[in-house]
């Protein structure tokens, strides 16, 4: 073939035998340029912000509002919570939705899947809604503070018997206080703004949803695909363990530390996802050992390249589907997790979320129903969202299944 | 086209791989699965030697014993490709080239030389990969860490192989059996090996892409000077492709030899009984269609003497009995089964009650007519002698007497299953494993005139 283009019989083995076979791709440089910068801004805060207000009143509460961009104004804390946010973020954005543009193909090939299935797009559509404004949301809008002046406010369209609010914000027809533009979901009866409870409620849903996934993603993988490889003795410990931790009662463990140290969001999200990865760990596992047994694992094998690389570039994007499905069924029941403990009052009753604003109309159901419906209604479809999205994709990343079915 | 060469580019020795069978928590090893149990051949440069067998017989195990891609239990690879030639032995007798024992390093830069086609076209590219990095990944693996370059050769070499260019960034899914196998040939290719193993490489593709595919093999290899392992359990592919062929059967080879040779005047009544089942063109043409009975026996236990004596229908018979070859043969079978219980007198008895409505009609006389019409027995056997044993066995378990019967049965013996058979060379590098091709035998004449 006349051509002056490079072909594979003039190669020079013995030059190139020198240099290495590790690349490293954008999206590690991404993810190590953002915790780079994130442990810089954190060193910030910790040495600089929290320490010197530490120091000046001469110990450690924790917990305390110490706005970390005071400096240009900001008075937002970045608490240990929106650590974890940001790095699970920095690690979605790097190798999720990177790499699906750096793979149109592929992309549109899935894209064309979904779009077909209407309730997963609409889930789609709702779950980025509640991502974007709840991101977004509470670094522009003010936290809920209680005014008691304000309690009882009525939703935009409803109204309320005038007997109950100290002070209508819409006007008074008939001894009935109509809903304002002011209180567009009305408010609690401590007046606190249900509005934004709402949007402060979509950002902690979604960090109890990205660092959970975080802890059982990295959890369950290293020791799924470790017990998959070593076998053996290692194999049979970590499976074991699994084992017992998955009949370990996390709930009865996190009542205990809730009697010790108090409740908190980040004690809760931490506890629970570093007690939910077995399921995807035996997963990661045992989809590891079917796909070892593939014939293109095997010619991996063969082109010599190390199990590292055969694991990253073959085992993960391989599994990574099955894993992303049982994601979207585990986060939900996450969020669910924290409503129900709200509820039950076992959870951090100082933080906007959606289930501690439902515990907190419990007791005006009778005359003012909205406080408990609206944070339930949002509860319910995004739940239902996640569920229908897990649904969806099971259908769509499964190329395999597809040419399976076309035979 | 004969190897003339003097050093092969691949020589296996006594190569075995047997899968340890464990047992309980501290997997104490009771027995061994022999996969591969000792086999030995030559692959000259630019040859291409099949490999023939049943399934289950082994052969893709030796292939990926041979490329180590599973350890080998025992005997030695020895490599001669990729600049290795004309290396001897060390003074302890291992071979330099022998890969069972290269380190990682010779490993890789062995892994350079020799590459793998495999049978499914459809599991052995990743499905989230595109196919031209599948390809280009060993490039990467191997060093190359200009991008650029990776994608020239790589869009090249899908040219060469019948593809276009610009497939480079599709996926698997988005091509057919075919098209996926000139990938799965330019992935083996692309580090520019010396030696190939192909396993089964067309026989998951439809009749009329298989002739595509064999024949850019075949441009392929002899463009690029390739020697090729080719496996198959077609014979009809073999000869197509193979300059020469051997024949396994249980972990072992029976029979090897130059193809043509082999197919004209086989040696094995294995080879035989495989030559038979290809199907011939020509519907008047007189054929014997040599069925061979029962499944490949379990490696775990295989048979002793020649493996294949309790299937072959060339069995020998000892020297006390004179009957035509398909009674012994049945003869044999009956033994084995009774032995092994699966003959079951009492179960006869009540199948043929039930069409009978009478339990009571079913006298000793109808059983043993049965068994003889299902073993094919014949009312009578030739052999007076042969016979009254046989009518003894038949009235044990008639009666239910299982050990009896055993050991009635046990009378007949075959020299196959006491002997093992050693090699018998007909010249020319045709070797077989046959008790009936040693000269000094007894046992009847020869399979074949030679």
């Amino acid at each position: 073939m006349a051509t002056d283009r490079q072909s594979f019989d003039e190669i020079d083995w013995a030059q190139i035998d020198e240099e290495t076979e590790r690349e490293i791709s954008p999206n590690f440089i991404i993810v190590a340029v953002g915790t780079a910068l994130m442990g810089l801004v954190w060193a910030f805060d910790y040495f600089f912000v929290t320490g010197t207000y530490d120091a000046a009143i001469g110990m450690d509460f924790g917990n305390q509002y110490t706005p970390t961009f005071q400096f240009i104004g900001w008075g937002y804390d970045v608490t240990q919570l929106d650590w974890l946010f940001a790095f699970s973020l920095l690690l979605f954005g790097a190798y999720m939705i990177l790499p699906l543009y750096q793979n149109p193909r592929m992309t549109k090939y899935y894209w064309r899947d979904m779009k077909r299935n209407r309730p997963a797009m609409a889930s789609l559509g709702w779950l980025l809604f509640i991502f974007v404004i709840g991101v977004i949301g509470p670094a522009v809008i003010k936290a809920p503070t209680v005014d008691l002046m304000t309690k009882y406010q009525p939703p935009m369209f409803l109204e309320i018997n005038n007997i109950y609010p100290i002070n209508c914000a819409g006007d008074v027809v008939g001894g009935a206080c109509q809903g304002s533009l002011e209180h567009p979901l009305g408010t609690t009866g401590d007046g606190k703004d249900i509005f934004r409870i709402i949007v402060y409620g979509m950002q902690i849903s979604m960090k109890i949803g990205f660092i959970a996934t975080l802890f059982v993603v990295t959890i369950g993988s290293i020791v799924g695909t470790v017990a998959a490889y070593a076998g053996g003795l290692v194999d049979e410990v970590l499976m074991r363990w699994v084992d017992i931790q998955q009949s370990f009662p996390t709930f009865i463990l996190y009542l205990l530390i809730l009697y010790i140290y108090g409740a908190s969001l980040f004690l809760f999200i931490v506890l629970f996802s570093l007690f939910s990865w077995e399921g995807t760990a035996r997963y990661v596992r045992s989809n590891a050992l079917a796909k070892t047994e593939e014939e293109y694992i095997k010619a991996v094998q063969l082109s010599g390249a190390s199990t590292y690389r055969v694991i990253r570039s073959h085992i993960m994007p391989n599994s990574a589907s099955s894993i992303v499905t049982d994601i979207t069924l585990l986060i939900p029941s996450f969020i669910l997790f924290e409503a129900q403990f709200a509820f039950l009052g076992l959870g951090d009753s100082t933080i906007p979320s959606w289930g501690v604003l439902i515990a907190q109309g419990r007791s005006d159901l009778a005359f003012a129903p909205w406080i408990t419906l609206i944070p339930g209604l949002f509860l319910f479809f995004t739940i239902l969202a996640f569920n229908f999205l897990g649904d969806a994709l099971l259908d769509a990343l499964n190329p395999e299944a597809d040419a399976e079915a076309e035979k | 086209m004969s190897p003339v060469t003097e050093e092969p580019i691949l020589s296996v020795r006594n190569l075995k791989k047997h899968y340890p069978i464990t047992e309980g928590i501290l997997s104490r090893q009771v027995g061994a699965a022999k996969a591969v149990d000792g086999i030995s051949f030559d692959i000259a440069e630019g040859e291409t030697l099949g490999l023939v067998g049943e399934s289950g017989c082994g052969k893709s195990t030796a292939a990926s014993s041979i490329i180590r891609l599973e350890e080998a239990t025992e005997g030695e690879v020895i490599f001669n490709g990729g600049g290795r030639a004309g290396r001897s032995r060390e003074g302890d007798g291992a071979h330099p080239n022998d890969v069972t024992t290269f380190d990682d390093e010779e490993l890789k830069s062995f892994r350079r030389d020799a590459q793998m086609i495999f049978q499914d076209p459809s599991s052995s590219l990743d499905p989230r990969m595109t196919v031209g990095s599948s390809v280009a990944e060993l490039l990467l693996v191997h060093g190359m860490t200009d991008k650029q370059r990776r994608r020239e050769i790589v869009e090249d070499l899908l040219e060469r192989v019948g593809l276009e260019a610009d497939y480079y960034d599709r996926y698997p899914h988005e091509f057919s059996g075919g098209q996926k196998q000139r990938i799965a040939l330019a992935r083996a290719l692309v580090l520019n090996p010396e030696f190939i193993v192909a396993d089964e490489p067309v026989s998951a593709l439809d009749v009329s892409i298989r002739a595509e595919i064999l024949s850019l093999l075949n441009d392929i290899q002899e463009e690029f000077g390739l020697s090729m392992l080719f496996i198959s359990h077609d014979m009809s592919v073999v000869r197509e492709v193979c300059d020469r062929v051997a024949v396994m059967y249980l972990g072992e080879i029976v029979e090897i030899g130059d193809t043509d040779e082999v197919f004209r005047n086989p040696q094995h009544p294995y080879t035989e009984a495989l030559l038979s089942a290809i199907p011939r063109p020509d519907p008047s043409a007189e054929q014997e269609n040599i069925e061979l009975k029962g499944t490949v026996p379990s490696p775990t236990n295989p048979p002793s003497g020649c493996k294949f004596h309790t299937r072959c229908h060339m069995v020998i018979q000892s020297d006390e009995f004179d009957l035509e070859q398909e009674r012994w043969r049945s003869l044999l079978t009956f033994r084995d089964r009774v032995r092994s219980g699966e003959v079951d007198p009492e179960s006869i008895r009540e199948a043929l009650a039930f069409e009978a409505d009478d339990l009571s009609a079913v006298d000793d006389e109808t059983i043993k007519d049965e068994l003889r019409t299902e073993f094919e027995l014949a009312e009578e056997l030739s052999d007076p002698e042969a016979e009254s044993i046989l009518q003894d066995a038949l009235d044990a378990l008639a009666e239910g007497r299982m050990e009896d019967a055993n050991d009635h049965l046990s009378t007949f013996t075959t020299p196959c299953e006491e002997q093992v058979p050693e090699e018998t060379d007909h010249g020319n590098g045709h070797i077989s494993a046959c008790l009936r091709n040693k000269p000094e035998t007894e046992h009847g004449a020869p399979l074949a005139d030679d």
